[in-house]
């Protein structure tokens, strides 16, 4: 906090900002007037419209409207109030963003922001977990109260209701607004050196035994290397999902799709079978001996250098190592790895990574909550989803037949969202993945048609908690987590034997399983009782 | 009454100019240390940003409590008080060493490059020498193994070791501070006088004597100075670089408080519970630094008040 005094000096202008874009939208007289920038009102002196762009072509007769955001900013295609979505969603909607980006850390900013009572009307929030703690505490609107408002969201729900659900918080009501299609670039996969496998004549392992066999050749033909690399130590919440998940259980609580019920994963025997099947691992040398604190750079190297020929990563790490090493290397060959099988007779699985956590919230002290809902709905209607996932015709897609293109001059996904805005923070709820698809190679859009046949059967239930069962799950859940992982790490590496799961599993039910789970099932309960449509 | 503050105003026209000297202090440190005090109010309250401090709930010592009732209680403070406690052990002789050595050092060009040198990796973030520790230490193809390998031994899994952390740990902030450290005992060795030196010469002492002799009690209030300082931040470990060189194998020992302050406090904003727990580290290091110069300014004539 103490750091921030950029942010402070922010703040303490953003009451006088707001006042003169309120009295500049008040004296709405200007709305048929073409290109006279109908948001730069001319009672609104140039300094206290910094986002006004440069020319506007009026073509409706929508009212315009100025909403105070505060969005997050990407590094890679950092904010621009020059963008053309902000051109082509006014031209849409009316609206005019007054974008602010954090300063720093987007929580602190946020926290910043509520703390002072001086909340823009819309915020990006990085996740539920602080939409639903601001929301309980008052600072967010129930988008649910208005959903009457807003026609295309209700439709919209109704088509895709685990999203909805996944978006409500433990008072059953919906402070962020759900979201649809974007997570798809979070999936996570298995992928291998196909080069490699191919000439060394190795067969594409369909079960954890025949990975075991292959990564055995592969070390016996290369001493050198540790077949199997993954980044346990830098995403370990990620890695211990798709380990699981490959062997039937979960990494912690889960919900149990065919017998229904709140499980807890590492004291079920699968997760045994785990923890042995990645001793073999590390005993035999398949994998780097330390796995647990490899940094993302020394993976990396192993991957693109030949030590390391199969890994779980990001789906988009396939493009990451081909584009770079077949420059080189033209027979570097970076493929989709269908997800071996843990356990007999087990099912070939990828957990569900593919949705978006982050999203838009509405301050509760926002005066113009109603024009944001309707504006909001706009982004549910097939037309919102396709201007947020591929523009405008003709200014960047063109279409043929029923089948949209972006225009050649868009080649690479993130060059097109650096120049256009396209599907950056604040632009989209509901994306149409297949624009994205459009500018994938061969070889990743391979591994998007692939990933797809090794889903789960339903996405993960994300209850949200009351501040009291949130509690639980910080100190017990902690605690537990802690053991978990201190524990397959020795487990694995043999400092403690494995002749003493039932010990290990009976110290993680002393430190409160039964406690947790009983939190989840409570908490999930009280979501399933929910009906989305009410009000 | 009339006379004392007549004297007040004497004292501030006097001084007036020192007053204004000290003014930019003054408020920093009211505005900055004093001030934010009143904040240390939330951890006895469910904190609650969107009310703010005053309108959020009492809950009393709940959070205090929780701290105290956890199951992890006494291995994190234990492992945070071993880590600290050695850093002091080795870390605070090690920049006296340095200086000490390097005040020895005849040529001037020498002293000025080892300086130099020495210094730098202080400037360096915590992120990058957590990194670099890392991947020198790694066994598949990190330098230091790279060696062990070279002289025919087997390479060690270092950062898979509860037993090697501290030392890590401990070795890789002397490396990083110690030539930033010895500034302060440099400075105190140019206040010796030369005189000793040359009256210890005449009576025949040896370079070791003198510097027995001459040069440590010619520096000892700086050292006593610093130590206590640094017995008060015994428990105040930097979080970042324990947190970025932790993994799961050897939470045993690089488990510590602030870490675990991290994962429950801040990952899940609970304000207060986190705070709750640096205030009552805040007492513990007073009592520390108390007991320290209590006990210095018996044993001898420096303390710190």
């Amino acid at each position: 906090m103490r750091k921030n005094l950029k942010t402070y000096a922010g703040l303490a202008l953003t009451p006088i900002l707001t006042a003169a874009l309120l009295a500049a939208c008040g004296g709405n007289s200007n709305n048929g007037e073409p290109s006279s920038g109908a948001n730069a009102s001319p009672s609104a002196s140039p300094s206290a419209a910094p986002s006004s762009s440069g020319s506007v072509q009026e073509a409706s007769a929508l009212p315009s409207k100025t909403f105070k955001a505060l969005l997050d900013n990407n590094a890679t295609f950092p904010y621009s109030k020059d963008w053309p979505i902000w051109k082509w969603i006014k031209d849409k909607t009316g609206v005019t963003l007054d974008v602010q980006t954090p300063s720093g850390k987007l929580s602190d900013s946020l926290n910043l922001a509520v703390a002072s009572n001086a909340m823009p009307d819309l915020m990006y929030m990085p996740n539920r977990q602080e939409s639903n703690k601001f929301g309980q505490q008052g600072a967010l609107v129930d988008i649910l109260k208005y959903v009457d408002e807003m026609p295309n969201l209700k439709a919209w729900m109704e088509k895709y209701p685990d999203e909805a659900k996944a978006a409500l918080s433990a008072d059953g009501k919906m402070y962020m607004f759900p979201n649809q299609g974007f997570g798809e670039t979070n999936r996570m996969i298995w992928m291998y050196r196909k080069d490699v496998f191919d000439k060394e004549g190795i067969q594409v392992p369909t079960t954890y035994d025949e990975l075991y066999q292959a990564l055995k050749t592969l070390k016996a033909k290369y001493p050198d290397s540790y077949p199997l690399s993954i980044r346990y130590g830098q995403i370990p919440d990620e890695m211990n999902m798709n380990m699981t998940v490959n062997f039937g259980t979960g990494e912690g609580a889960y919900y149990d799709f065919d017998k229904k019920e709140w499980r807890y994963g590492p004291i079920e025997d699968n997760y045994k079978a785990m923890v042995e099947t990645w001793k073999k691992f590390y005993d035999d040398g398949l994998i780097p001996p330390d796995f647990l604190s490899l940094q993302t750079k020394q993976w990396q190297d192993m991957m693109s250098t030949g030590k390391s020929f199969v890994t779980i990563d990001y789906i988009s790490r396939i493009d990451f190592f081909n584009n770079a090493m077949q420059q080189e290397n033209p027979d570097f060959n970076m493929q989709f790895l269908p997800p071996p099988a843990g356990i007999p007779g087990g099912k070939q699985l990828n957990p569900y990574f593919h949705y978006l956590e982050g999203g838009l919230t509405v301050a509760s002290t926002s005066k113009q909550i109603d024009d944001i809902m309707k504006y909001m709905d706009f982004f549910y209607s097939e037309e919102g989803r396709t201007l947020a996932s591929w523009g405008v015709e003709g200014e960047s897609y063109e279409k043929s037949g029923d089948t949209l293109k972006f225009l050649p001059k868009y080649t690479d996904i993130t060059e097109t969202r650096k120049e256009t805005g396209l599907q950056t923070s604040g632009t989209y709820t509901w994306i149409d993945f297949d624009s994205d698809l459009s500018l994938f190679s061969e070889s990743l859009k391979n591994a998007y048609t692939e990933a797809t046949k090794y889903d789960p059967p339903a996405m993960q239930p994300r209850p949200a908690f009351t501040e009291q069962e949130n509690e639980v799950i910080s100190l017990t859940g902690q605690a537990i987590k802690k053991h978990r992982d201190e524990s397959f790490a020795k487990f694995v590496t043999g400092s403690r034997s494995l002749s003493e799961w039932d010990k290990y599993v009976e110290e993680m039910k002393n430190l409160g399983v039964d406690k947790l789970l009983d939190t989840y099932k409570t908490a999930y309960d009280r979501v399933q009782k929910v009906e989305l449509n009410v009000k | 009454m009339a006379s004392s503050s007549s004297r007040f105003r004497r004292i501030w026209q006097n001084n007036i100019y020192l007053w204004l000297l000290f003014l930019p202090c003054l408020l920093y440190y009211l505005i900055f240390r004093y001030a934010p005090m009143f904040g240390l109010v939330i951890t006895f309250k469910d904190y609650n940003l969107f009310r703010g401090v005053w309108g959020s709930p009492w809950v009393g010592l709940k959070y205090y409590r929780l701290f105290l009732n956890n199951p992890d209680f006494w291995p994190l403070m234990k492992n945070t008080f071993l880590l600290g406690f050695y850093k002091l052990v080795f870390g605070f002789p090690a920049p006296i060493l340095l200086a000490l050595l390097l005040n020895e050092l005849r040529k001037a060009t020498m002293k000025r490059f080892v300086q130099t040198v020495s210094y730098l990796p202080h400037f360096i973030s915590n992120v990058i020498v957590a990194s670099m520790v890392i991947m020198f230490l790694s066994p598949s193809g990190g330098l230091i193994n790279n060696m062990i390998e070279w002289f025919g031994f087997k390479p060690i899994n270092f950062m898979n070791e509860p037993g090697m952390f501290r030392g890590i740990y401990v070795v890789s902030e002397i490396w990083q501070h110690i030539g930033w450290e010895t500034i302060i005992y440099l400075a105190a060795l140019t206040a010796v006088d030369p005189q000793l030196y040359e009256a210890a010469s005449i009576d025949g002492a040896s370079r070791m004597r003198k510097i027995w002799h001459v040069t440590l009690p010619g520096i000892s209030p700086a050292i006593v100075i610093t130590l206590i300082l640094n017995i008060g931040q015994v428990l105040e470990i930097g979080f970042e670089k324990v947190y970025l060189m932790q993994n799961p194998a050897i939470y045993d020992t690089a488990d510590i408080i602030s870490t675990y302050v991290y994962r429950v406090g801040m990952e899940q904003g609970n304000f207060s519970y986190g705070s709750a727990i640096d205030l009552f580290m805040g007492i513990i290091c007073f009592i520390f630094i108390y007991g320290a110069n209590w006990i210095s300014r018996r044993a001898s004539e420096t303390s710190l008040w």
